[in-house]
């Protein structure tokens, strides 16, 4: 039974890595494979279900999808731009800055699907070739979602796992490695990308004509919109304080923006992506049962063989291994079947460390980066691009992409080996 | 005589397109017919596609509109609609039609009603035993709805 529960678990993993079949169904079949042969039975399916992930996810897809109705998105991308004046360095840090702090605030798919429409706008009328701009978002999106606890999906799935580790620790152990890497990441990108960049001078002025406040809704819809999601993140910051769980202050942030704007409550949950939620209960019953096995003991004992039960070693297998897995598969899957992993390594003789999660979420999340279908926000945007008649391959975005990874596991590694280990 | 469907009521317009042409093609016999909507049909005269006023607008517009869903902002840049005009022309219809929707033309109102109100397209097709007989548009089919019959009391 329990080499059943690993193929059915690898089967799928191959599958969503060479997307023949959409997630969503791939998740799915496995979850039900996993009940009707026996590997777990459906009480402890559903109890392999983190109802707190998915309650975390919905509350910020209402919160967000809503805010993002009033415009100030838009808003912002389009500001950020002209602040630029056309000059190539200045929007390239301006744009990776407003999508990174957009991912550590929203997430870093919603922040994705905001800013790269915007940024093929911005690209026409600048007469400038998009590819680029957008290579440099997708990348600062990973590495921005990075910095909060519910900025990246392993993120969250950590967060909402690990009671101990509140919003306020993800920020101190995470955001500072993530400003670094944003920094550095997006310094080398501009030194390789900064030949297509130049801006003919009728072209800015073009681009300062825009008035980007055209687009914003009325006011009271916007300022109560904002108000509710600025207070949301407000409360993250204190939720460990005032006892309350991520899932219960993104589901309450949502309710609250129902009440005071006057949206429908279907239109509202229609911003709630379905075929994500499913995809992660498909992932968390296939977890599952490679947990009612014992194949995540096996492995974490396996990890802990290798390493020789040195914590150092550990958390670098822990970053490396995640990031090379998220590159190859998707980080989601690959985080939900580590974080079982970590449960055991924390369990055994060395004790708890919050440095194996930090590890995790920091391979996880620059892995993301690494190929074009290592993480969500990757698929959208290029996704995005191929809709408008832009293609970037595989291997195109390996070629960034890999070295943007290297470079950001290296800064992650030297920063744990610092101020972690 | 009394009729017996409501599309007796309208005259449908054979307005199509071989599967083999270009959206050039396609915008040209759309423009000419003043309809919503063409056929597309295959050598059988099968319908293979659609073709309307929204395909013909996304064939001339930015493809990244729609993913925006915000853009008062935006200034038209008539070169750069011109050139995308230009390029969109030449390109097979099968890349921009939609998948048909057809109705037989012995079909009850009330089932295309429902069609109209589901399939939520400006104008269907109409087919006989499979082959094309012409387009149906929304707001003809809503007016001999909405309008007594000839010659039935009011």
């Amino acid at each position: 039974m329990d080499i059943l529960a690993g193929v059915i678990f690898v089967c799928a993993l191959a599958l969503i890595a060479l997307e023949w079949v959409h997630r969503t169904k791939v998740a799915l079949a496995g979850a039900l494979l996993v009940v009707a042969l026996g590997v777990t039975d459906l009480d402890e399916a559903i109890e392999a279900v983190d109802w707190a992930t998915l309650g975390l996810l919905a509350g910020m897809m209402i919160i967000v999808g809503l805010t993002e109705r009033t415009g100030i998105f838009t808003y912002l991308a389009l500001r950020v731009a002209q602040l630029s004046n056309g000059r190539p360095v200045r929007l390239v840090f301006l744009l990776a800055g407003v999508t990174g702090v957009m991912s550590a605030f929203l997430d870093n798919l919603t922040a994705i699907l905001l800013v790269v429409p915007i940024t093929l706008l911005l690209a026409d009328v600048l007469r400038i070739s998009p590819i680029p701009l957008v290579l440099v978002e997708i990348f600062a999106s990973n590495i921005g979602g990075t910095a909060t606890l519910i900025g990246d999906p392993p993120n969250i799935m950590i967060g909402t796992h690990v009671a101990e580790l509140s919003f306020v620790d993800f920020v101190v152990n995470l955001a500072p490695i993530a400003f670094v890497t944003l920094a550095v990441s997006t310094a080398v990108l501009f030194m390789l990308f900064r030949g297509s960049l130049q801006v003919a001078p009728d072209r800015v002025a073009e681009l300062e004509s825009l008035d980007p406040a055209r687009d914003v809704r009325e006011s009271r819809y916007v300022k109560r919109s904002i108000a509710v999601l600025v207070g949301t993140i407000l409360v993250f910051f204190l939720h460990a304080p005032l006892h309350l769980e991520p899932a219960v202050v993104a589901l309450g942030g949502a309710t609250v923006l129902l009440l005071v704007t006057s949206d429908d409550v279907e239109e509202a949950l229609e911003r709630v992506e379905w075929s994500t939620i499913f995809f992660f209960v498909g992932l968390f019953v296939m977890v599952g049962g490679l947990e009612a096995q014992g194949i995540i003991d096996r492995i974490a004992d396996l990890l802990a063989d290798a390493t020789g039960g040195s914590r150092t070693g550990e958390a670098m297998a822990i970053m490396w291994g995640s990031a090379a897995g998220s590159a190859l598969v998707d980080n989601i899957p690959f985080t939900a079947a580590m974080i079982p992993v970590v449960d055991q390594l924390q369990a055994g003789p060395e004790g708890s460390d919050d440095a194996l999660w930090w590890a995790l979420a920091l391979g996880a999340c620059f892995g993301g980066n690494a190929t074009v279908i290592a993480a969500a926000a990757n698929v959208a945007a290029t996704g995005v691009l191929e809709r408008s008649g832009r293609h970037i391959s595989f291997l195109g975005f390996l070629a960034y992409g890999l070295p943007i990874t290297l470079l950001s596991l290296a800064l992650a590694t030297v920063y744990l080996l610092l101020f972690q280990l | 005589m009394a009729e017996s469907t409501i599309l007796e009521r309208i005259v449908l317009v054979p307005a199509s397109v071989p599967r083999d042409a270009t959206y050039g093609d396609a915008a040209d016999v759309l423009a000419a017919s003043e309809q919503t909507g063409i056929a597309v049909l295959d050598a059988d005269e099968g319908v293979v596609g659609l073709f309307g006023a929204e395909q013909a607008l996304r064939g001339c517009l930015p493809r990244y509109l729609d993913e925006l869903h915000h853009t008062a902002f935006a200034r038209d840049d008539l070169d750069l609609l011109a050139e995308l005009a230009t390029r969109t022309r030449g390109e097979p219809i099968e890349r921009h039609m939609t998948t048909p929707i057809t109705v037989e033309r012995d079909a009850s109102a009330v089932h295309i009603g429902e069609v109209f109100l589901h399939c939520r397209r400006p104008a269907i097709a109409v087919v006989d035993g499979g082959r094309f007989v012409g387009m149906l548009d929304r707001a003809a089919f809503a007016r001999a709805m909405i309008l007594p019959a000839p010659g039935s009391a009011s």
